[in-house]
């Protein structure tokens, strides 16, 4: 870890040279805004209207009348809802099954079953939304109205319907690799000797995972939830794409909620407020995060 | 290489804010103006004027070119769009827009008051009294040049509904026109009548749906005296609750409204196609949306389609039409070139270029001196929609108006889906606006 | 993935029952096999509609069978505004990615050849900083563009976005250079190389993996982003296809949807590339989680 000769390396000037520019760039596109959108959220800026002419500084308005408004408990609500089924029981659950079956050894064909899954996340979110605006389509033919055809169910409008099990499923279909990705490589430290010799004990593959590969990766599981909690928790694009946060608001998660509040209703000062709550709540997961992945500087 | 790299990496950065800030005027040589517009009709309209311009221009001894910047946006995108431009200090000269976009930017200081100008132009004085006390702000500036006048009438297919045998004289209340609203839904089974609502139509929702409605219940919505906005009265209820019976009936086509783009698959496909005949509509449908260059063309549309005034909704009112919706020209504040960008705007709303423009989107002329010059005099919808416009009712605009028209926006969503009716969608928009609004613009 | 088998013994169950299959191994195998047919198809079949309304000269929004054409990648390349959008992609992409490749790997060196005081904190910050999504600073981030005059312009958005994914690369790098080992370098100054020399010559050519895999994270989620350059530019001259597609999609008027989707896998072709090229670089470490882009 430590580099021997380190110490007798004259710092100073080069040090600053060549750490400069990434504290440069970090300090000032993402650490700045963090502080400003704090100051912003104390005041009552605006960027259209007669009050936008002088920004007042309305202490903790902002706050108190965002944990006090249902729209935006809601969409923290919706937020929520969305990470647990997407993210918590989706991914991980059909994540988990591809890197099991992809781990079969008698497993044929399994470059283009890895690629199929992995498409989905290697894809941009405008194409990803796009892709399921087609299957989505409440047309006669859209493809999942062909679909439920065969069942003989009748067409339906389902981004109306069911619009937040819509963006649930297109989240899911998004985040499989991810997962698959970071449970092969915990699967990998599973040996090989332990599963089989469950098995010739006459275990079922169930109990298997359940007593036996489950309890040795249950940390590297553990730390994927955390992580993508927080990198659902962060969505925008996709479901923006999708459905714009309605009808009504029943898609409006909290980083659409933000957007409208500050960029449509211009109401800056209120969606940094809202800002500043998100990355409280981040924060708090991400330091777990830190803390539990144990990584070593 | 790498020490290179670090010091231009570093010195950029530091450098940029320095280096973008001082980009400066150039005295002397040709004006340019930047001229934005967001409709491609429109831009297709003026972009065969500029030249026209520039010539006349040149003619008084004036060096100034005009560059159209067209970029096609929906009004909610250009609302957001248009707030960070100016705001960032990088919006055009002039800006083409709705007139209801105006009042929030004029509040913020973003438009220049054109009151000087307009002083000293003849042409305003030829303007119709509606549009210019229209275009005038809370606090007595106008910083706006309209250049069109709307007027919101209810559209109708009389071909389709004289071949359902259905009475297509004015109903003279909203009661007279539900009866027949459900004897055409009875007949096709489908909805029958396009009232923009929720969110998904965004602006259209308020100026083509909501306004025109309350306006003529005769109840104050917004008090220019005082600058404040009422938002529970008898009208506003009765405008709810039209909206919650018209939904229930199932006149509305609800999965539409909800869809993004609510317009396409009922403006342009089923009112073109009749199965939804009834819409209601601003003077621009004439050409912009059912016009032989319209978005969705519809085959003699002059025989086709007729339109009403709005029922009356209260009891003691009378049928009425709606002025407003129409186009304006600001100017950016920060211009460098303000007379010319002034001179830009009246121009184009003037004359023979004014009645182009007017045919090209189907919009009646807001001032005198028009009527008789080609092309716009062959065209008897819009020549009876500047005449309408001269009893019409002005629909109600203030400081506040996006954030009002948010909250209705947010009230008819909740109708639609079915989370509130008429009085729950009333005291929801009541409570909303009043969030929005904040405590100054809201009537004790 | 197709690494994980290929290491591992044979499994003894495979040994002894190398002639014929019980019917229950059968029937549970067939079992496995139609889960992971239908987690592929679950993946794969939402594309079909871009790569049939692509080649299709009367595309809808829907699948059909498609009247085969090219057309519609003709037009994306002739039509006005199309190749521009391209064109921005790459430029922003392009630059961001470099940028943030030169400037990491600095730093990285830094991080990693250098004891200094609140270098742990740093790694730590960064790593948190990592985990704040643009959601929770873009309305901040937009105003502060505008106050530096960085709004509505590629430089502002190449700088940002080579920000945003610079914490990830700092902490790829430094792994890499880590597994460096310092002698070589020192080795090098015995034989009169200088600092910036040793690690021209010592470190840049080992360092490749990890530049590799940084590359494709950083210029993934460049060409990806739609949230920043929505919000700073306004311009459509300098829109990425990310912004293009959007605008299109939800356009007022009839959407043309043959050139849509063409665009759209346009748009998904060169991460593609990217992907398939470097993913070998991936390394899997301990920052494993934090790598997600």
């Amino acid at each position: 870890m430590t580099s021997p000769g380190a110490a007798r390396v004259r710092q100073g000037g080069n040090l600053a040279l060549l750490l400069g520019p990434s504290v440069l760039l970090i300090g000032v596109f993402v650490v700045a805004p963090t502080g400003y959108g704090l100051y912003l959220s104390f005041t009552n800026t605006q960027l259209t209207g007669f009050a936008a002419r002088n920004p007042q500084y309305v202490g903790l308005d902002n706050y108190s009348y965002l944990l006090g408004s249902d729209d935006f408990l809601e969409s923290l609500g919706h937020t929520g809802n969305f990470v647990l089924w997407s993210a918590i029981i989706g991914q991980t659950v059909l994540g988990m099954l591809a890197a099991l079956l992809l781990g079969r050894k008698w497993l044929r064909g399994k470059g283009l079953f890895g690629a199929a899954v992995l498409l989905p996340m290697v894809v941009p979110e405008v194409v990803a939304s796009l892709t399921w605006a087609s299957v989505l389509s409440p047309r006669d033919d859209g493809t999942l109205n062909r679909l439920i055809g065969l069942f003989g169910a009748g067409p339906v409008a389902a981004l109306q319907e069911a619009p937040m099990l819509c963006i649930v499923v297109v989240n899911i279909w998004r985040g499989i690799a991810f997962a698959m990705i970071m449970f092969q490589a915990a699967l990998e430290d599973v040996p090989d000797e332990l599963v089989e010799a469950s098995r010739i004990d006459g275990a079922s593959a169930v109990q298997v995972f359940r007593y036996v590969t489950l309890p040795l990766i249950r940390g590297p599981v553990f730390l994927y939830l955390l992580l993508t909690t927080i990198t659902t928790v962060g969505v925008f694009g996709l479901v923006y794409f999708l459905t714009q946060g309605g009808p009504g608001a029943a898609t409006q998660l909290t980083s659409i909620y933000i957007f409208e509040r500050a960029f449509q209703y211009s109401q800056i000062g209120l969606g940094s407020a809202a800002s500043v709550i998100l990355l409280v709540v981040l924060l708090v997961l991400g330091l777990t995060y830190v803390r539990l992945a144990k990584v070593d500087v | 290489m790498r020490n290179r790299a670090v010091i231009a990496m570093a010195a950029s950065a530091l450098v940029v804010s320095g280096l973008a800030a001082c980009s400066g005027g150039d005295a002397g040589g040709p004006v340019t103006i930047t001229l934005l517009e967001y409709q491609q009709a429109r831009a297709d309209a003026v972009q065969e004027l500029i030249p026209e311009f520039e010539a006349a221009m040149a003619a008084k001894g004036e060096d100034v070119e005009v560059e159209l910047v067209t970029d096609v946006l929906t009004d909610s995108q250009f609302q957001t769009k248009i707030t960070q431009q100016l705001h960032s200090g990088t919006a055009p000269d002039v800006i083409d827009m709705g007139g209801s976009h105006v009042t929030g930017l004029a509040g913020a200081g973003y438009l220049l008051a054109l009151d000087d100008h307009l002083a000293d132009w003849p042409g305003w004085a030829e303007y119709y009294p509606q549009v210019k006390a229209q275009a005038q702000q809370t606090d007595g500036h106008t910083y706006s040049l309209p250049h069109e006048a709307g007027v919101q009438s209810i559209f109708y297919r009389k071909d389709v509904l004289e071949g359902l045998g259905v009475d297509t004289s004015q109903p003279r209340t909203w009661d007279d026109l539900i009866g027949r609203l459900k004897a055409i839904t009875a007949k096709t089974g489908q909805p029958s009548m396009l009232l923009p609502a929720g969110t998904a139509w965004g602006g259209g929702t308020w100026s083509e749906g909501f306004l025109p409605i309350v306006a003529g219940t005769g109840s104050t919505f917004y008090d220019p005296n005082t600058g404040t906005w009422t938002l529970s009265s008898e009208g506003l209820s009765a405008t709810f609750d039209l909206y919650h019976e018209l939904t229930q009936a199932g006149l509305l086509p609800v999965q539409d409204l909800l869809n993004p783009n609510p317009w396409e698959p009922t403006k342009y496909v089923k009112f073109p196609e009749g199965s939804l005949p009834v819409v209601a509509q601003g003077t621009w449908g004439w050409r912009y949306d059912w016009g032989p260059e319209g978005a969705a063309p519809i085959e003699d549309v002059q025989n086709k389609v007729a339109t009403w005034d709005y029922p009356a909704l209260v009891p003691g009112t009378e049928p009425y039409s709606v002025s407003g919706g129409g186009f304006a020209y600001g100017v950016n504040a920060e211009t460098e070139h303000a007379d010319a960008a002034v001179e830009l705007a009246q121009w184009l709303s003037s004359g023979s270029a004014l009645a182009r423009q007017l045919v090209a989107i189907g919009a009646a002329a807001p001032r005198s001196g028009i009527s008789d010059l080609e092309p716009y005099k062959d065209e008897p919808t819009l020549l009876d929609a500047e005449e309408k416009l001269k009893t019409s009712v002005d629909a109600p605009e203030g400081d506040g108006a996006d954030q009002v028209s948010q909250a209705a926006q947010n009230a008819t969503e909740q109708i639609l889906i079915g989370k509130a009716d008429g009085a729950g969608a009333a005291s929801s928009f009541a409570s909303d606006a009043a969030d929005l609004l904040g405590p100054g613009l809201v009537a004790k | 993935m197709t690494a994980t088998a290929e290491r591992v013994a044979p499994p003894r169950q495979y040994v002894r029952a190398r002639g014929q299959l019980p019917a229950l191994t059968v029937v549970q195998r067939t079992l496995q096999y139609v889960l992971i047919a239908l987690v592929a198809l679950f993946c794969v079949v939402p594309f079909a509609w871009v790569v049939l309304s692509a080649v299709d000269a009367d595309a809808g929004p829907t699948v059909r069978t498609p009247a085969f054409t090219l057309t519609n990648f003709v037009r994306f390349f002739t039509e006005a505004g199309t190749p521009r959008l391209l064109f921005n992609s790459l430029v922003i992409a392009i630059a961001a990615t470099a940028l943030n490749l030169a400037v990491g790997l600095l730093g990285a060196y830094a991080l990693s050849r250098f004891r200094f005081r609140g270098r742990r904190l740093f790694m730590f910050s960064i790593l948190l900083i990592r985990v704040i999504p643009a959601p929770a600073t873009f309305v901040a981030l937009y105003l502060l563009m505008v106050k530096i005059h960085l709004d509505d312009g590629y430089l502002g958005l190449i700088l940002v976005e080579a920000a945003t994914a610079l914490p990830v690369t700092l902490w790829l790098l430094k792994g890499t250079i880590d597994a460096i080992p310092f002698e070589l370098e020192e080795a090098a100054w015995m034989d009169g190389s200088t600092r910036l020399g040793a690690i021209r010559t010592i470190v840049l050519p080992l360092v490749g993996p990890g530049l590799g895999a940084a590359a494709m994270l950083t210029f993934m989620a460049v060409w990806g982003d739609f949230l920043t350059p929505l919000v700073l530019l306004q311009s459509p001259q300098l829109y990425p296809l990310s912004i293009g597609l959007f605008r299109a999609f939800s356009a007022f008027n009839q959407v043309d949807w043959g050139v849509l989707a063409a665009s759209a896998l346009i748009y998904m072709v060169p991460p593609t590339i990217v992907y398939v090229l470097l993913r070998r670089y991936l390394l899997r470490s301990s920052l494993g989680g934090a790598l997600k882009g």
